[in-house]
């Protein structure tokens, strides 16, 4: 999988409430794990084929997203729908997990839930995303090294999302889920003044004599 | 004063010299919703409840609702600066108020920062804002009392060190002023006094560090001020910290004093926290902790044993009732956790009877095992003497005919409650208490015109001073009226009583 991806792995909006995607993981799981089951075709087929629906026909058919998403739409004629234009082209188990969605009234979790999944089959291959942010955009060489060096200390094998903040100097900001690797010289800096300050505040209050002549001129 | 500035660069260069950068590690989330003075997070996997969580621009807050898809943050500042989308940190730590000496006499917000312009506050130590409070085996039973100086409370609810007092009452009946007079009478002795003003107008605050100041109690007291103006969650963490404060000072083994104004400000200011965190609303709306939020809080006054160093930490919480309605939620609440309630009227407060003291249902629990014992001597009856007084005074409006008895006895609960009136700031020591209410009961001020009896005891108690001072001394010094003390004050105000007589107006026998 590229290493820019344009799906995104973190909440950052209220929009994407997280109790949906607490639902979202649940149908994904299920996916995945009908998808791996025996006779199955396998999760990877599965996922492309459901990205397919989300990329190729959702998105390019607005039309038919809209009536797919609709509450004002019973739900027999979307399953009548999806009867007649997905199941001639689609593989029995992504027809048959439209169908489950649309008598759940879910449907419009799909987009969610195939970015649930794909997160899900990453971790289930012993991978995980995890975000890389850096003052100056990253080398192809210092990409490989630093992935290589994260999968040494990591015990899963790292799969990197860069992103550039001039904002940081320079030095680098790794996250790994929700706990973050802090070495950037804006947080250093920070670090510095902040202990600049508390000393010269506790150095000028315990002794103000010191810093004043013996004169007193 | 003049600084040498190569001093200061030679220290600072030391510093940037020395400095090697830590990877900063931390936990973090990102912010969902804000509002109100709550933000609602997603991430912060391992954020503990009470954990003080870290906003970009500084703030901190503190994590108050776990959840299984997000973390419910109260935001203790300034919470119109942080948008969706933020990065929160956690941090590890429990929120902390700076306690010790350099705090009295200073004006400081719930989280210990300095209010009144005075410079930084330099205390190095710091306690937890919520703390356990202490159990049985600490604690010792209240047995020395804490004078109020009013005359009212003293006599008949009494309060002991380590005890919790409620004082309740509707608005504007004086229920800041008799707390206020508490603290104006600790001055000169050895307790510490804690104002915590919560909800309050910031005029009101000001205005009661204004007196505070005038007295001269700022010397031993502190003020934690959360104005109405300030977020709902710094309302709801002020008494915890003001009773931190107290806390440290009591494990040393010095006495505090702690005065929440007022407890049903903190209850709304929950409430509105509660609410907007989604936990269930139950009676008037309040969540269901209500209560643990107060007894909690209360259950940290006490008088730690005499190994621990003999500390205590009264509190007197106060309560703002609406039209005299005590049997709401948040009044019977506090009332069930207190060891008694002084229950101020407005209707005693407008016939002048100031302080408002409804003395038959104001009562004190444990303080009568603390009052000093020429009090207990001399006041042992004087509840129940004005409680037959009020009955007899309601038979006596219906203007039947009355025996001579019952007149007398009319005659002196005029007086007594007159005696009971007392101006405001102006406490009295215990030992004047006593000789004024010897005086009344005992019916020296029998012949005193009732308009006059403020000025007959204020007249006595400069006799007592000016040429009797022994006995003033004497019961001063024991806390005792034994008989031969007692016949000395029998003479003495016998004397003072025929003086008065020869220069004052009496009322004639009838």
């Amino acid at each position: 999988m590229a290493d820019q991806s344009p799906q995104k792995s973190l909440v950052t909006s209220v929009m994407e409430n997280p109790s949906s995607l607490a639902v979202a993981r649940t149908y994904s799981d299920a996916l995945l794990n009908a998808a791996g089951a025996a006779g199955g075709p396998g999760a990877d087929a599965v996922l492309e084929e459901l990205g397919s629906f989300v990329d190729d026909v959702l998105a390019k058919l607005p039309d038919l997203k809209d009536v797919f998403f609709s509450r004002v739409i019973g739900r027999e004629e979307k399953i009548r729908l999806i009867d007649q234009v997905i199941a001639p082209r689609g593989t029995p188990i992504v027809t048959s997990f439209l169908r489950v969605l649309v008598r759940h009234d879910r449907l419009e979790l799909v987009p969610l839930i195939l970015r649930e999944a794909r997160l899900r089959q990453e971790i289930r291959s012993g991978k995980q995303r995890v975000q890389i942010k850096t003052a100056l955009p990253l080398s192809d060489q210092a990409k490989d090294q630093l992935r290589k060096r994260l999968a040494e200390s990591l015990p899963f094998d790292p799969i990197l999302e860069t992103q550039v903040d001039p904002s940081l100097i320079g030095g680098i900001v790794i996250r790994v889920a929700d706990t973050v690797y802090d070495s950037s010289l804006a947080t250093r800096v920070a670090q510095l003044r902040e202990r600049i300050r508390q000393r010269s505040l506790h150095e000028i209050q315990s002794g103000r004599d010191r810093f004043s002549s013996a004169e007193g001129n | 004063m003049k600084f040498k500035a190569d001093e200061i660069a030679s220290v600072l260069q030391k510093e940037i010299e020395d400095f090697k950068g830590q990877l900063a590690t931390s936990e973090v989330g990102q912010v969902l919703e804000v509002g109100d003075g709550i933000a609602r997070c997603y991430g912060l996997s391992t954020a503990m409840a009470g954990e003080m969580v870290e906003f970009p621009n500084g703030v901190n807050g503190l994590v108050f609702n776990l959840e299984e898809s997000s973390v419910g943050v109260i935001i203790l500042g300034d919470y119109l600066e942080i948008a969706e989308g933020d990065e929160v940190k956690t941090t590890g730590r429990l929120l902390s108020v700076p306690v010790g000496e350099a705090l009295i006499g200073r004006v400081v917000d719930p989280l210990g920062n300095p209010l009144d312009g005075k410079g930084p506050i330099m205390t190095k130590e710091r306690r937890p804002v919520e703390a356990i409070a202490p159990g049985v085996a600490e604690r010792q039973p209240v047995k020395q009392p804490l004078q109020t100086g009013i005359k009212a409370i003293d006599a008949m609810t009494p309060i002991g060190r380590g005890q919790r007092e409620l004082i309740i009452g509707d608005r504007k009946t004086g229920k800041t002023a008799v707390a206020l007079d508490t603290i104006l009478n600790q001055k000169g002795g050895d307790v510490i006094c804690i104002y915590v003003a919560c909800g309050q107008r910031a005029s009101a605050t000001a205005g009661v560090v204004e007196v505070l100041r005038e007295h001269g109690a700022l010397d031993y007291s502190i003020v934690v001020s959360a104005t109405a103006s300030d977020p709902a969650p710094l309302q709801y963490v002020a008494p915890y910290a003001g009773a931190a404060m107290a806390e440290h000072f009591m494990w040393q083994g010095k006495h505090t004093l702690v005065i929440y104004d007022d407890l049903s400000k903190q209850a709304q200011a929950y409430r509105q926290l509660s609410l907007l965190m989604r936990r269930p609303p139950g009676r008037e709306a309040y969540p269901g902790d209500v209560f643990y939020c107060h007894s909690r809080l209360l259950e940290r006054a006490c008088k730690l044993n005499s190994q621990l160093g003999g500390g205590s930490m009264t509190a007197l919480p106060i309560i703002e009732t609406l039209e005299g309605e005590v049997s709401a939620y948040i009044p019977t609440n506090v009332i069930s956790i207190t060891d008694g309630q002084i229950y101020l009227e407005p209707s005693l407060f407008f016939s002048g009877v100031r302080p408002a003291i409804n003395v038959g249902i104001s009562v004190s629990r444990v303080g009568g095992n603390a009052q000093t014992k020429a009090m207990k001597r001399v006041a042992g009856s004087l509840r129940l003497d004005l409680a037959a007084f009020r009955e007899l005074e309601a038979f006596a409006q219906l203007g039947t005919e009355l025996d001579k008895a019952t007149q007398r006895q009319l005659d002196r609960g005029y007086r007594m409650v007159e005696l009971l009136k007392q101006p405001q700031y102006e406490p009295r020591a215990v030992a004047d208490q006593v000789i004024a209410i010897f005086a009344g009961t005992q019916g020296y001020f029998d012949k005193v015109a009732i308009k006059d009896v403020a000025r007959a005891e204020k007249d006595l108690m400069e006799f007592m001073k000016d040429r009797k001072s022994a006995i003033r001394n004497t019961i001063a010094d024991t806390g005792a009226l034994d008989d031969a003390t007692m016949a000395e004050l029998r003479t003495a105000l016998e004397e003072f009583a025929k003086a008065w007589a020869d220069s004052h107006e009496l009322v004639e026998a009838k």
